[in-house]
C-alpha cells in the first residue's frame, strides 16, 4: 500500500482482546450470560481472520490464476454451507441449486466489475479478485438464506391460498407468484438500506478500510459504489435464480400442492 | 351404460395417504359419473374422505389415483390447468385474496390458463380487448389486472351477483368486511362465472345459517338447471335438490336416487 498506513502490533491484538474480556466479565455480572460466547466468538474471529489474511497474502504472492480459482471453490463451498445452515424450514437438496446461483453470480461478478470496470493485469489480480468475492459471497448468503426461509414460510402460509388457485386453474408458477415475489423483496432489503444509508450513516467497511491503508478517499468512495452496486444488482440476480430453481419443490408433478412434510 | 355417454365419469379411484405408522387407505377403486344438469350429493362420516374423493375428481390431491374422463376425453389428453377449468373444485373454506370483492372475483381472469377466451364470461365481455399481454421476463410477473378488468367489468359482475340473490354484497369494500354466509356465496359466484362444465362443492353451506344455505343451494340448483354439472358435499339433511346421493363410508362409495 502507498501513502502511510498504521500498523498493528501484537500488543494492539491484546489490548482488542482485552476489551472483549471487559465486556464478557460485565455481562456475567449482569447476568446476561453470554461472556463465554463472546470471549469464544472473539478468539474464533482472531484466529479466522489471521488465517484469512494468511492465505490471502500467500495467494497474492504466488499470484496465480489457479490458486485464486482454487481459493474461490473453497469460499463456494462453504458460502452454500453457510446458506443452507442459516435458511430455515427448507427441504433437503437445495446444494446444487445454491451453488448453481452463487457461482453463476460469482462468475457475473468477475466478468463485469473486475474485468469491464477495474480491468487489472493480471487479469485474475488476486488482490482484486479474492476480496471482491468475499464480499459479494457474504451479501448473496444472508440474501439467499433470507430469501428461501421467507419463501418456504411464506407457501405454508398460503396454503389454503395456493389451493384455491389452483382449483381455479393457476399454474404452479402463478400460485407460487406472490411468495416469490415477497420474498426476493425480503432478500434485499438489507441491500437497498445500505445503499441509501451508506455516506451518511455509516462509512462502509470496505471504504473505511481503504482509508485507514492511506488510499485516497475518491478513489476509496468510487471502489465503494461499484462494489454496493454490483452486489445490489447481483443479489436480486442470484435470489430469483434460486426461486426459478427452487419453487416447483413446493409442487408435484401435477402441479399439486405438496405439504413441509412431503418436500 | 358406457363410460362415455356421461359428462363426467371417474373409475377406479384409489387414495393411500402416508402417515408416520404406515399407509392409510382413504377409499380403493371407487367409480362415480355423473351429467351436465344433475347434482349429485355426497354424504358419509367425516373423516371418510368425501373430501379427498372431490379434490381426487379435480387432479389436486397428490395421494389419489385413478381414471377420469370429461365427455369421454381422458384426463391425461388435458393440462391440469386446463382440466380444472372445466372440473371446478370449490373449497369449503372461501379465500378471497385482494383489495376489494370484485378483485377477490376476478382472480380466475388473471390465469394464464383463460388467455385464449374460451370461456362464456369471456366471450360476452370480450369487446375490449385492448391490452396486450406482456413478453419475455415481463410475461413471468405480469398481474393482468387490467386484462380482467377488461374481460370481467364490475358490471358484469354486479349483474351476474344479483342475479345470484347477491344484492347485499358490495363489490368495493375490502373481502375481509364480509360476513360467513357472504364470503361463501361469493367464492361460489367466482367459480360459477368461470362456467366450468363440472362444480364439486365442498361443503360450501358449511358453518351457514340456513338462510345462506338456502341461498347457496338454490344459487347452484339453478346453474345445474344451465347444464352445469354439480357434487355436493353435504352435512346438512337433503333439500330435495339432488337427483342422487352418493355415500362413502368405510371406502365404499354407493349410490342411489334420491327422492324428490
Amino acid at each position: 500500500m502507498t501513502g502511510n498506513s498504521y500498523n498493528i502490533d501484537v500488543w494492539g491484538l491484546v489490548v482488542a482482546l482485552a476489551m472483549v474480556a471487559a465486556a464478557a466479565v460485565i455481562s456475567e455480572l449482569m447476568r446476561i450470560n453470554i461472556g463465554k460466547t463472546l470471549m469464544w466468538s472473539a478468539c474464533r474471529a482472531l484466529l479466522q481472520l489471521c488465517a484469512m489474511g494468511f492465505v490471502v497474502g500467500y495467494v497474492i504472492r504466488a499470484n496465480n490464476v489457479w490458486l485464486v480459482f482454487a481459493v474461490i471453490a473453497v469460499m463456494l463451498v462453504a458460502a452454500v454451507q453457510i446458506t443452507l445452515s442459516r435458511a430455515k424450514g427448507v427441504p433437503k437438496g437445495l446444494a446444487g441449486p445454491v451453488l448453481l446461483s452463487l457461482t453463476i453470480t460469482m462468475l457475473l461478478m468477475i466478468a463485469l466489475v473486475t474485468e469491464l470496470v477495474v480491468r487489472p493485469h493480471p487479469w485474475y489480480a488476486p488482490q482484486l479478485v479474492v476480496p471482491l468475492t468475499g464480499m459479494l459471497l457474504g451479501n448473496t448468503v444472508s440474501a439467499l438464506a433470507v430469501g428461501l426461509s421467507r419463501f418456504y414460510e411464506s407457501m405454508d402460509e398460503r396454503r389454503d391460498e395456493i389451493d384455491t388457485m389452483l382449483a381455479l386453474g393457476a399454474s404452479a408458477w402463478e400460485a407460487a407468484r406472490p411468495s416469490i415475489v415477497s420474498s426476493i423483496r425480503l432478500g434485499l432489503l438489507p441491500t437497498t438500506a445500505t445503499l441509501a444509508s451508506c455516506g451518511i450513516v455509516t462509512i462502509p467497511g470496505m471504504m473505511a478500510g481503504q482509508v485507514i491503508a492511506g488510499g485516497d478517499p475518491i478513489n476509496a468512495a468510487k471502489y465503494q459504489f461499484v462494489v454496493f452496486a454490483a452486489i445490489a444488482a447481483l443479489t436480486l440476480v442470484a435470489d430469483s435464480l434460486i426461486m426459478a430453481m427452487v419453487y416447483r419443490t413446493c409442487f408435484t408433478a401435477d402441479d399439486q400442492y405438496k405439504p413441509a412434510m412431503e418436500r | 351404460m358406457g363410460v362415455e355417454s356421461f359428462t363426467f365419469s371417474a373409475t377406479g379411484m384409489s387414495c393411500v395417504v402416508p402417515s408416520p405408522d404406515g399407509d392409510r387407505e382413504i377409499f380403493r377403486d371407487v367409480g362415480f359419473s355423473i351429467d351436465g344438469g344433475e347434482i349429485a350429493d355426497l354424504v358419509g362420516p367425516s373423516g371418510s374422505g368425501k373430501s379427498s374423493l372431490l379434490t381426487a375428481f379435480a387432479r389436486l390431491n397428490p395421494h389419489a389415483h385413478g381414471t377420469l374422463t370429461l365427455d369421454g376425453r381422458d384426463s391425461g389428453g388435458f393440462t391440469p390447468q386446463r382440466w380444472r377449468r372445466s372440473v371446478a373444485y370449490l373449497p369449503q373454506k372461501p379465500i378471497l385474496p385482494g383489495a376489494t370483492v370484485a378483485d377477490a372475483i376476478r382472480l380466475p381472469w388473471t390465469l394464464a390458463v383463460r388467455d385464449d377466451g374460451e370461456d362464456a364470461a369471456m366471450r360476452t365481455a370480450s369487446t375490449a380487448r385492448s391490452t396486450k399481454t406482456p413478453h419475455g421476463l415481463a410475461w413471468f410477473f405480469r398481474t393482468n389486472d387490467r386484462r380482467a378488468r377488461d374481460l370481467l367489468p364490475d358490471s358484469r359482475i354486479r349483474e351476474t351477483l344479483d342475479a345470484m340473490g347477491c344484492e347485499d354484497i358490495d363489490l368495493s369494500r375490502p373481502p375481509h368486511d364480509l360476513s360467513g354466509g357472504q364470503a361463501a356465496r361469493v367464492s361460489l359466484a367466482r367459480t360459477l362465472l368461470t362456467n366450468p362444465k363440472v362444480l364439486l362443492a365442498d361443503e360450501v353451506d358449511a358453518g351457514l345459517d340456513d338462510d345462506n344455505a338456502e341461498k347457496v343451494a338454490s344459487i347452484m340448483a339453478r346453474a345445474a338447471a344451465d347444464g352445469m354439472a354439480i357434487v355436493r358435499i353435504r352435512h346438512r339433511p337433503p333439500d330435495g335438490r339432488a337427483n342422487r346421493i352418493a355415500t362413502l363410508a368405510d371406502g365404499m362409495l354407493t349410490m342411489r336416487e334420491a327422492l324428490r
